[in-house]
């Protein structure tokens, strides 16, 4: 009796404990999900949810804003696509500066800078990742979310051992709430499928002629610096890394293999016919060798385990004691969309998008992002 | 504080609590976290140790799922019918037999990609078979978690290859012989080297004498229900994706538990349930510990300090470096292991056939499963045949696994030659 009696305190004592971390565990699991304002131009026409291109997206976790910037003449249509992976935010404060500062005088320029916004609510279980950064604007501090690569599970649950994904590629279970993994999407698929078909609706209702996926992989990662093209866009690409080059930009062109289904630069290209490209830069805060996780790791991109590994010849980009810092990270996502526009002004006059009052890539690579940003009101 | 000093002091109050002052391996994990926590300059990190124990969610779920299984199986009388079905076919063939334990015993595996499935399911289904045709109870453990592992990485279903393919862009495409050039002969010498000696051929009446009561003849074909259900859901889910729908490795466990409620002898199924969650709960606790620990470990630097140091290594000791690096990493679990290590060593080996490479390394990672504190192999197969140490299991594994290790930088070591073969 004295035993049964222990236990059941033991368990009252022990259950209660588990109550209080859970209560002031929650707020900081919560906080994850309140959505940081962007602040678009003056430029915007229209903003609109992902559901306006398929329906079955509304009031889901999966749908998210869509920004779309008409010029006055008629040109081509551009669509751009940042956080895809939360966890890569040079590739969303790319699509947010955009979002915030250009005007389209020809075509039209379409961006969604929370991609997979489900990711942007959690972060991934043991990688210790803080949950946001903050960048100094010129009227204060403001902040952003550093999010996970997957669906929050909260709202796309449980995975499967083996996915099958839409292309028919195998991949491992997590990878079936790996938007990039997704494409072209299902109809009445799993919520991150949902989003990939939502975003080929859009490619299709828009008639998008140039899709850009932006992205950022560890610095160990094989496909880095690079522009990965599907093969409709290689004369695109190749036009493109040209005047990056003179620019003072090092990236390298990568073929969209075949055989890796699922993917935005494969599927966009397969099933929408557009001209679809990945572009990646490195990015030290997602990799396998980071150091101590934190927000100044994103930020300025610097890390000793990196140095090293580069003196081991373990990376694929060149990392030093200045680190790679999201100012420049960003300035080489706006540097090769330029350039990608300019190489369809060449390639295709019919389809021209100019764009203006874009962030300079050289100015944001000296000066910083912050500089271009509103505060948090 | 440097982010080694903090890990290694992590270690260490680890090893007192555990070893010195005999407290549960789980809560000895859970403080160790703390104190890192502390030593690194991030308070108690509530959010950290929360959000580290969930890494281990899915597979909590799934042990969970699975012990019930196993003690319906036990309870409804489906376990002795088959254990006396297999005594009935194997009792003269001591060859055979062992073969086909060692087969079925990797099947649940070979089609989740999971070593627990495979000990906790067919794992629990042989092990009466084994000891009762005289094979020692660690030495059925032994056999039990080996065949495990062994399902793990052979083909269809690889999560480890998958994990690492990922982390390089490698479809999971022609993976099939390379990974059967490495499990078939393993799959052999294993069982034979844990099962010749010790297992008897017998007589008929000997064979009458043990065993076991078969429900066949009052149940008739019924009896093997909840078992077809369970190989017809995970095989659907597998070979079959397109036409079945995936309700996940738990929910298949669940249905099968639910199946066996009416296919067999009576039981009360919320105490057996009960005793399912009793037996389960040491090893829960050790997830949600390592779990935290693990988080703590990246939070502070220590896991990227570990893995620099492990490439750190002169190329002339990188294969003695994944030798040990891998499968210790396994103590966090061997999916961490190929994800964490096993895309690095890829790339490091970026000169050779990455399929080769990929399919030998998920041999080495798949060993982690052996790995304390987690061990989920050597582990539940312990509970599997009721020993209540599992490092006497683990004992019996390390010849194996030092065949499987062999084998897997064999495999590394020739694979330009292997690549020329296939």
């Amino acid at each position: 009796m004295i035993t049964l009696k222990k236990n059941f305190f033991s368990a009252l004592i022990l259950l209660f404990l588990t109550i209080i971390i859970c209560f002031f565990s929650a707020f900081e699991f919560l906080r994850m999900h309140e959505n940081k304002k962007i602040y678009p131009s003056k430029g915007l026409s229209t903003q609109t949810k992902l559901s306006t291109y398929f329906k079955d997206l509304q009031n889901t976790p999966g749908d998210t804003d869509v920004y779309i910037f008409q010029g006055q003449k008629k040109g081509g249509n551009l669509l751009i696509l940042g956080g895809t992976h939360p966890n890569e935010p040079a590739s969303f404060i790319t699509a947010v500066l955009l979002v915030e500062n250009i005007l389209v005088s020809q075509g039209k320029v379409v961006i969604i800078p929370r991609a997979n916004s489900s990711g942007f609510t959690h972060s991934d279980s043991q990688e210790g990742n803080p949950q946001g950064f903050s960048l100094e604007t010129t009227d204060g501090k403001r902040w952003f979310r550093y999010g996970s690569r997957l669906t929050n599970p909260i709202h796309q649950w449980p995975d499967p051992a083996l996915y099958i994904n839409p292309a028919g590629q195998r991949l491992s279970g997590t990878e079936s709430r790996n938007l990039n993994r997704c494409y072209p999407g299902r109809i009445k698929g799993r919520l991150t499928e949902k989003i990939a078909y939502g975003i080929m609706e859009l490619i299709k209702k828009e008639e998008i002629h140039l899709a850009l996926d932006l992205h950022e992989a560890a610095p160990e990662y094989p496909v880095i610096n690079a522009i990965v093209f599907h093969e409709n866009s290689a004369e695109l690409a190749a036009l493109a890394l040209m005047e990056l080059q003179i620019e003072g930009f090092e990236f390298r062109l990568e073929s969209s293999p075949p055989n890796l289904r699922g993917l935005s630069h494969r599927e966009w290209g397969d099933y929408a016919k557009v001209r679809a490209i990945l572009l990646e830069t490195a990015n030290a805060s997602q990799g396998r060798f980071k150091g101590k996780p934190s927000a100044s790791l994103i930020v300025n991109g610097k890390d000793k385990n990196y140095v090293k590994a580069a003196k081991l010849g373990r990376l694929f980009v060149p990392f030093d004691e200045k680190g790679i810092p999201l100012k420049l990270r960003v300035a080489r996502h706006l540097a090769a969309i330029n350039a990608l526009v300019s190489g369809l002004k060449e390639l295709a006059p019919s389809i021209v998008v100019e764009l203006e009052k874009m962030p300079p890539p050289s100015l944001v690579k000296k000066e910083g992002i912050g500089c271009y940003l509103r505060a948090q009101k | 504080m440097s982010e080694a000093v903090i890990f290694l002091s992590m270690v260490a109050i680890f090893a007192v609590l555990a070893m010195g002052l005999r407290l549960p391996i789980g809560v000895s994990l859970v403080l160790s976290a703390l104190v890192g926590s502390l030593l690194g300059g991030e308070g108690i990190g509530l959010r950290h140790l929360v959000e580290g124990s969930f890494g281990y969610f899915d597979t909590i779920l799934i042990i969970v799922s699975a012990m019930i299984f196993m003690k319906v199986l036990q309870a409804s009388g489906i376990l002795d019918t088959i254990t006396a079905l297999l005594l009935k076919t194997f009792y003269k063939r001591k060859f055979f037999l062992l073969i086909t334990v060692m087969g079925l015993i990797m099947f649940p595996g070979m089609i989740t990609g999971s070593s627990t499935t495979a000990v906790l399911s067919t794992g629990a289904l042989v092990a009466p078979v084994l000891m009762k045709l005289g094979l020692p109870r660690v030495k059925t453990a032994a056999l039990i978690a080996m065949g495990g592992i062994l399902g793990m990485i052979a083909p269809p279903v690889n999560i480890l290859v998958m994990i690492m393919g990922g982390g390089v862009d490698m479809p999971y495409v022609g993976l099939t012989i390379p990974l059967l050039i490495i499990v078939i002969p393993l799959a052999i010498i294993i069982s034979l080297w844990l099962g010749y000696k010790d297992i008897k051929t017998i007589g008929f009446d000997q064979m009458k004498a043990i065993l076991p009561e078969s429900f066949f003849k009052k149940y008739g074909f019924r009896i093997y229900i909840p078992l077809l259900a369970v190989v017809v859901l995970m095989l659907g889910k597998s070979v079959f994706v397109q036409f079945t729908p995936d309700i996940g490795i738990p929910a298949i466990f669940f249905v099968g538990s639910l199946i066996g409620l009416f296919c067999g002898r009576p039981f009360n199924f919320f105490k057996v349930t009960q005793e399912a969650i009793k037996e389960a709960m040491p090893i829960l606790c050790i997830l949600a510990g390592v779990g935290m620990f693990i988080q703590i470990m990246t939070l502070t630097g220590g896991r990227g300090w570990t893995v620099i140091s492990f490439l750190s290594l002169p190329p002339v000791l990188l294969y003695l470096g994944i030798a040990v690096s891998m499968p210790l990493f396994g103590a966090v679990s061997a999916f961490g292991s190929a994800s964490i290590l096993g895309v690095p060593f890829v790339l490091a080996l970026i000169n050779k056939n990455a399929i080769i490479t990929t399919s030998a390394l998920s041999a080495i990672a798949g060993l982690g499963d052996l790995m304390p504190p987690t061990a989920l192999a050597g582990i539940f197969a312990a509970q599997v045949v009721h020993e209540n140490n599992y490092f006497k299991v683990l004992r019996f594994c390390l010849i194996p696994a030092l065949f499987e290790l062999f084998m897997g930088i064999g495999v590394l070591l020739l694979a330009p030659l292997i690549d020329k073969i296939i």
